[in-house]
């Protein structure tokens, strides 16, 4: 019985050049019998979507808001006009799947999701728990895994009719920028859609989301600051960040607005945090890149400096457990470049640039504590993600599961460290003396 | 009388063998004896010679048959290096190389091939050099073909080759008698046949047909950026139009979205697949480079307008086809031009229309099949005993250093580890002795001995 097995091998190597050829020819013509184009789809013949709103509907479920990309309007030389770049369709359906097969129903094009940027779900429905469409997204093929997750303060219908992209022509390209504003910003967190699904089912962390909204100002007459958060930070004025989605003041552009994070605990949204908030969340996770920050001028009161602020390192995260209690150490290096010094005194050297550090250190300090304080007092959810540094001290994944991180969370303390440093002063290198001045002209 | 004042010593025959040893001294001399055989030598440009006296007579060999010159080549064009040309004679051939590769063991053996034809043919290589069992391979091979005519190395080619159906070229023809030095000194073996301005080299492997003349005479890091270009050229002139319907028809979400609309924008108002959109820019392209060839020179020019005006920019406007598949089709031109050899140039252009197929019929998944049955064929293949891919699969030193990228010409010390040459260093570790500290070097000795002191 064992000799019989080699000779037939032996016989099939010898398989001579006719039958071989052969044989290839049978299995390039059942190539087509196979695939037969049977699942090729012309480009022009999708539609693609490009954002995916969802709300609570009125007659079911769910209320599906579809942004379509038309064909680029700029291609034929911008002959585009006034219209929009997208045609909006909105459909109440049971789920997101068959809220597709109803809108192929009316919409000429067959739907694709494969270059869908964005997907908004509505506040109203954040709150109840998204599980059930997270988990379609999820199994979903088309869905892409990096694509943001945005939470909208009123409807998610809105939010997308406010969105009329001036300065591109293509609203995928707003999509695909804006929310990568987070990189010079910091006034929204850094969102993926797996990212925030890992999170929502993590025993270590809880996800956060992007807040956004349609703009509430019209017209510059209806300006008001009353929703803006600038008396929770001590401040006379609000600062740049001090806004939650569609309450800045402002004019132009998209009326849809980015600003501030929206928190979780699982699936369930639980609160939101302002742009100043999001921006110490970035700082925490190590997601911040960098932006310009108003600091308080320590030597002039009523003045600001202005600082384009950069993490020179990742933050350094260390769990300790005091009294069975964990206390959570942060360490944050960032530096700063001076762009703007109002008062116009000489940072640059000496004294006043450690005084500046220092003044500096407490601020984002202060600010960093009082984030911190809020997601343990206002929401008792760990989005900075410390459980993950928090599990190295337990020796099994099923002790660390019976710790329940998520209830112990709310007793953690803080122990914080920022290390500050001033490194580059602009174009201006020295603030001199008028005598100084005049000096340097005598000199030309 | 002319013969009266010779000492003649012996009978007739002996003045006829005198006056050919000593007086004439032509060497393509032929004794006649009818008038017939004269006349008939004379008629095919040669020259009679009477003697008074003799019963025979004498026909030189002094024509000129009309021919060629030695010309630039004119298919291998380099910028830099020699501009000399192979022409359709054989003696004039084998000298162009002789003149190059004035090495006392280079070897050129006569044979004759054709039963009728009796095509003179020159088999060159450097005696200790070149492996023996090649040499004598190709001996083999040539002695053994049994057809009545054979007229250019482009036929010969085909009797000798070992995989007839494979899409490459097993040898390399070449019109540049610098590149057969080359590859002589390597220890591959040349072919030289009379009425042919070509040369065949073997062994080849897959690198040599994306080599260049001009490799060898540039810097390395110019050569390299020329060959990285050129497997640039190589992979979109086989995979691009595949690619591009693959992506366009399968796999949407490779494309950055703005591409995609304007891709859809384009074919919006196109009524064809684009299978069908690329097979007739591609056939078109086709008809373009086949009438340029064919085409009588006078009229040349005129092709090119109708090239770009007819199918560039009226198909377009037409709405028979989309703009980016126009610059699809282009760049795959432009790919198939680069290609540095001309059969090569082909084994692409044909795979890529099994690559349309495959794509458009199951997108990657058919390029990934195709790739593969591609490589499968190819690494099988041998070129006179050589692996086909070999410096690369089978994995021989230097493959990756020497054969796909080329290293300083000081550097290049062995010679093709799959060509089993009989010696197999080129040159020493260190070439270049002026960079040695040492006493029959003096300048440089004091000077790095003081540094070091």
């Amino acid at each position: 019985m064992k000799t019989t097995k080699p000779a037939v091998i032996t016989r099939v190597i010898k398989m001579d050049r006719g039958k071989r050829l052969i044989a290839i020819i049978m299995l390039v013509a059942i190539c087509p019998l196979l695939a037969s184009c049977y699942d090729a789809r012309e480009v022009d013949d999708l539609g693609f979507v490009i954002a995916m709103g969802l709300d609570r509907g009125k007659t079911n479920t769910l209320r599906m808001t579809l942004q379509i990309a038309k064909p680029m309007a700029g291609a034929d030389g911008g002959s585009g006009g006034d219209d929009l770049p997208y045609e909006q369709f909105s459909v109440e359906a049971p789920a997101v799947f068959s809220g597709l097969n109803m809108i192929n129903t009316f919409a000429s094009k067959q739907i694709s999701l494969t270059h869908l940027k964005v997907v908004v779900f509505s506040s109203e429905l954040a709150r109840e728990g998204l599980k059930p469409y997270l988990n379609a997204m999820l199994r979903g093929k088309e869905f892409r895994p990096n694509m943001p997750i945005v939470v909208a303060r009123h409807t998610a219908e809105e939010y997308l009719q406010s969105v009329d992209p001036k300065l591109v022509t293509n609203a995928a390209k707003y999509y695909e920028l804006v929310f990568q504003s987070y990189k010079y910003t910091g006034l929204i967190p850094k969102v993926e859609f797996h990212d925030f699904y890992l999170a929502s089912k993590s025993p270590c962390r809880n996800p956060v989301a992007i807040l956004g909204d349609a703009g509430r100002f019209l017209s510059a007459e209806e300006f008001d600051i009353k929703n803006s958060t600038y008396m929770d930070h001590h401040r006379s004025t609000p600062f740049e960040g001090d806004f939650f989605a569609g309450d800045i003041p402002a004019l132009g552009g998209a009326r849809a607005e980015n600003v501030g994070l929206a928190v979780f605990e699982g699936d369930k949204m639980v609160g939101e945090l302002d742009g100043t908030n999001t921006t110490m969340y970035l700082l925490c996770t190590g997601d911040y890149i960098h932006s310009y920050w108003t600091f308080p001028d320590p030597l002039a009161e009523g003045r600001y400096v202005l600082m384009d602020v950069k993490q020179s390192r990742k933050p350094k995260h260390r769990v300790e457990f005091v009294d069975g209690k964990p206390r959570i150490d942060i360490m944050l290096n960032l530096e700063g470049d001076l762009v703007a010094v109002q008062s116009d005194i000489d940072y640059e050297t000496g004294d006043n640039s450690l005084v500046l550090e220092s003044a500096a250190e407490d601020y984002i300090k202060d600010h960093v504590q009082k984030f911190l304080d809020k997601t343990i007092n206002e929401f008792q959810s760990d989005i900075c993600g410390f459980g993950a540094y928090a599990r190295a001290h337990f020796m099994t994944w099923a002790e660390w599961e019976a710790y329940n991180w998520h209830t112990k969370y709310k007793d953690a303390t803080f122990n914080l460290t920022v290390n500050f440093k001033v490194r580059r002063p602009g174009l201006i290198l020295r603030s001199g003396t008028s005598e100084a001045m005049e000096s340097r002209r005598d000199d030309q | 009388m002319l013969l009266s004042n010779l000492d003649i010593k012996g009978d007739r025959d002996d003045i006829l063998k005198y006056i050919r040893s000593h007086i004439l001294p032509h060497n393509q001399l032929k004794e006649v004896r009818t008038h017939q055989e004269l006349i008939d030598e004379v008629y095919f440009g040669g020259c009679g010679l009477y003697i008074d006296g003799l019963d025979a007579a004498f026909a030189a060999d002094v024509k000129d048959l009309p021919g060629r010159s030695v010309e630039r080549p004119n298919n291998e064009l380099v910028i830099r290096g020699p501009q000399e040309g192979f022409t359709e004679n054989l003696r004039a051939n084998t000298g162009l190389i002789r003149k190059r590769l004035m090495d006392q063991n280079l070897i050129a053996e006569n044979i004759i091939i054709g039963n009728r034809s009796k095509t003179p043919c020159s088999i060159m290589y450097i005696k200790d050099i070149a492996n023996e069992t090649l040499v004598n391979e190709v001996k083999r091979r040539l002695k053994n073909i049994d057809v009545d005519y054979i007229m250019d190395t482009g036929e010969l080619e085909q009797f000798i080759e070992d995989n007839p159906a494979l899409p490459a070229p097993q040898m390399l023809a070449t019109e540049r008698p610098d590149r057969v030095c080359t590859m002589l000194a390597e220890g591959r073996v040349a072919i030289i046949m009379h009425g042919s301005p070509f040369a065949l080299v073997v062994p080849i492997t897959s690198n040599d047909i994306m080599y260049s003349a001009e490799d060898q005479f540039l810097r390395f890091p110019y050569s390299n950026l020329l060959r990285f270009i050129r497997i640039l050229a190589i992979l979109m002139s086989l995979l691009l139009p595949g690619i591009y319907l693959a992506i366009t028809n399968y796999h949407h979400e490779m494309i950055p979205t703005d591409l995609l609309l304007a891709i859809m924008s384009a074919r919006e108002k196109v009524p064809f697949p684009s299978v069908v959109e690329v097979f007739l820019m591609e056939i078109s392209f086709e008809l373009i480079r086949e009438a340029g060839i064919r085409i009588p020179g006078p009229i040349g020019p005129t092709l090119g307008i109708i090239g770009a005006l007819i199918l560039g920019q009226a198909a377009v406007e037409a709405n028979i086809v989309s703009p980016i598949l126009i610059i699809v089709v282009a760049v795959t031109g432009l790919g198939s031009f680069a290609i540095p050899n001309f059969s090569a140039g082909f084994a692409f252009r044909i795979l890529r229309f099994a690559f349309i197929m495959l794509a458009a019929l199951s997108g990657f998944l058919g390029i990934t099949v195709g790739l593969i049955l591609i490589g499968l064929w190819m690494v099988s293949a041998k070129s006179f005993g050589v692996p086909y891919f070999a410096p690369i699969a089978p994995r021989t030193s230097g493959g990756f250093t020497d054969a796909i990228f080329k290293s300083p010409a000081w550097k290049q010390e062995k010679r093709p580890d799959y060509i089993n040459a009989k010696q197999q260093k080129m040159q020493p570790r260190i070439s270049r002795k002026w960079a040695l500290a040492n006493e029959n070097n003096q300048a440089g000795g004091d000077n790095t001995g003081d540094q070091n002191g």
